[in-house]
């Protein structure tokens, strides 16, 4: 089952008085009223990862000072997952057999990133204003450290789109009521434990006026947790309970086929 | 009902693992082989990834293949002797073979050599045991007596030693060197090597099919275990939840499979096992020579 809090609009509204405290990036004339320009939150700052994990949505929500849409304010939402170092290797065909052939290494890839916003990012901001963020992918892989060739660039953002690790703009961040905002980042079933940013950015007039960054886990929980940390832990005893566990099973079905 | 594994970090479908292990259990029972050469790949192509697929196959061989051997125990088909020569030798041979391995990953091509390593080995032993076995089946139908076995220059060896349940009296060195070859191979392909180790007792050592089966489990059940124990030390890599799952189904199918296998004639079960490896290796060199869906992979930097 894919998790899910419907009922954000409502804690958004309730947001606007809490104390969450957007920053305010540039200068856009003064606040029409008094208050932050823009609330964030998430529905769960953890996401469990149990035994019956089949991946899940992550549900951003908040609300802003002045109405959102095509003649007013516009939300961009961006996920971002821990940077790892990865390798795209080119498979060469050599005396008729496909081999791995030359690779690229990339430094401080994202093993997770989400776009999602109330119009066209492309349209909202120029692009230094988005290389600068990161909003798009054309843009972070044009900013990875790295070889500067194209294809393995073009290669690794298919790559991790078709493992659904990363996503740009698949689906829009929803607003009702004029100023109440919400999106659905999907992680998917295979997705790292450890920690992510979630970063929420108000543009008017082309320029981010306001940004909130907030942030979440994801963990292993119950069995899962228990099996991954002995694994980890006790890597002779865990190998001596596999084995002891595959020989009882094997023992267990001989006994039972026996009698049937 | 999907399931999500804690070692490979990913959710799968319990159904298609009790499924998988059941195929693999029937097919392990029916022929005497741990079924890895089956298993790792299968594991591999439904997205599991492949350091997981080959820690957690050899779990699941080990339970496998125990349920095979009691089942062929009690029909009193294990040459137990045989098998402590032939595991003593296998497990000399698979700490040789991980040098190797060692040396393959530092010339940067491990891959590849596996592949190929795959495709010669499984091509060869396949191709030898369907020709054979077709052989002897006509050779039935004509009704013309068969020998029990040839005498050759391996009868003169010194060492001589006597296994009763084979009726066999030869040197230890031809097992030895069987089993010694077997652990190389084995510890490269990351299989138990059942399914070399069931034609070499054959056509080498001059053993009756009946035996090799349950030698082989024997022999089996002891590598794998050293397999699980060194990859869960040395990669981390073994799944429990995933091995289990395989073992629910693949326990239920060795015991059908060591079975039908009774009811089978000795010729039909290795031409059947012969066409099964051929039919793995040929996939395998398609999978090779064929353009693949993406030219690029991707990969944890090393």
């Amino acid at each position: 089952m894919r998790a899910a809090v419907l009922a954000a609009p409502l804690l958004a509204a309730a947001l606007l008085a809490g104390p969450a405290q957007a920053q305010r990036d540039g200068q856009a004339g003064p606040p029409p009223q008094a208050g932050p320009a823009l609330a964030a939150e998430l529905a769960q700052p953890r996401i469990a990862v149990d035994t019956a994990f089949t991946g899940a949505d992550l549900l951003v929500f908040g609300a802003t000072d002045r109405l959102l849409g095509p003649a007013g304010d516009n939300v961009v939402v961006l996920g971002l997952g821990e940077p790892r170092d990865v390798v795209v290797r080119r498979r060469v065909r050599r005396l008729g057999i496909w081999v791995n052939g030359p690779s690229a290494r990339f430094r401080e890839v994202p093993n997770y990133y989400a776009l999602a916003a109330t119009a066209p990012v492309a349209g909202l901001l120029d692009e230094p204003a988005r290389r600068e963020r990161r909003l798009g992918l054309d843009v972070l892989t044009a900013r990875l450290p790295g070889p500067r060739d194209t294809e393995f660039r073009q290669a690794l953002i298919d790559l991790k789109r078709s493992a659904d690790q990363w996503n740009e703009e698949e689906a829009p961040v929803e607003v009702s009521g004029g100023r109440l905002f919400h999106a659905r980042l999907p992680l998917p079933s295979t997705i790292a434990t450890g920690d992510y940013v979630v970063q929420v950015m108000l543009v008017r007039a082309n320029r981010i006026i306001a940004r909130q960054e907030l942030s979440f886990r994801v963990d292993r929980v119950g069995a899962t947790a228990r099996i991954a940390n002995f694994s980890r832990g006790e890597p002779f005893l865990y190998g001596l309970a596999c084995v002891a566990l595959a020989a009882l099973a094997g023992w267990l079905g001989s006994v039972v086929f026996r009698r049937g | 009902m999907p399931v999500y594994l804690p070692i490979a970090e990913m959710s799968v479908d319990a159904g298609l693992l009790l499924g998988i292990g059941l195929g693999v259990g029937w097919l392990s029972g029916l022929f005497g082989v741990g079924g890895g050469f089956l298993l790792t790949p299968l594991l591999i192509l439904i997205g599991i990834p492949a350091p997981v697929a080959v820690a957690s196959g050899a779990n699941q061989t080990l339970g496998a293949s125990v349920s095979g051997l009691i089942a062929q125990w009690r029909r009193g088909n294990v040459d137990a002797r045989m098998g402590c020569v032939l595991l003593v030798a296998g497990l000399a041979g698979s700490f040789a073979g991980t040098q190797l391995f060692v040396l393959l990953r530092r010339l940067g091509q491990v891959d590849l050599a596996v592949s190929l390593f795959y495709v010669v080995v499984l091509g060869t032993v396949g191709a030898l045991m369907v020709r054979e076995s077709v052989r002897a089946i006509f050779r039935r139908r004509r009704a013309a007596p068969a020998r029990t076995h040839q005498h050759s220059w391996l009868h003169g060896l010194p060492f001589k030693m006597r296994f009763r349940q084979s009726r066999l009296y030869i040197s230890v060195i031809p097992p030895a060197l069987v089993g010694f070859g077997i652990g190389i191979l084995s510890a490269i392909m990351g299989v138990g090597g059942g399914f070399m180790l069931v034609p070499a007792m054959i056509y080498v050592l001059g053993m009756p099919t009946g035996t090799t089966i349950g030698t082989s489990l024997f022999q089996v059940t002891f590598v794998s275990a050293n397999v699980t124990l060194l990859q869960a030390v040395q990669t981390g890599s073994v799944d429990v939840v995933l091995t289990l799952l395989l073992l629910a189904g693949g326990v239920a199918g060795a015991q059908f499979g060591a079975a039908m296998g009774t009811k089978l004639r000795g010729e039909e079960t290795r031409a059947l096992l012969g066409l099964l490896v051929l039919a793995v290796a040929i996939s395998l060199l398609v999978a090779l020579v064929r353009t693949p869906g993406s030219l690029y992979l991707l990969g944890p930097a090393t």
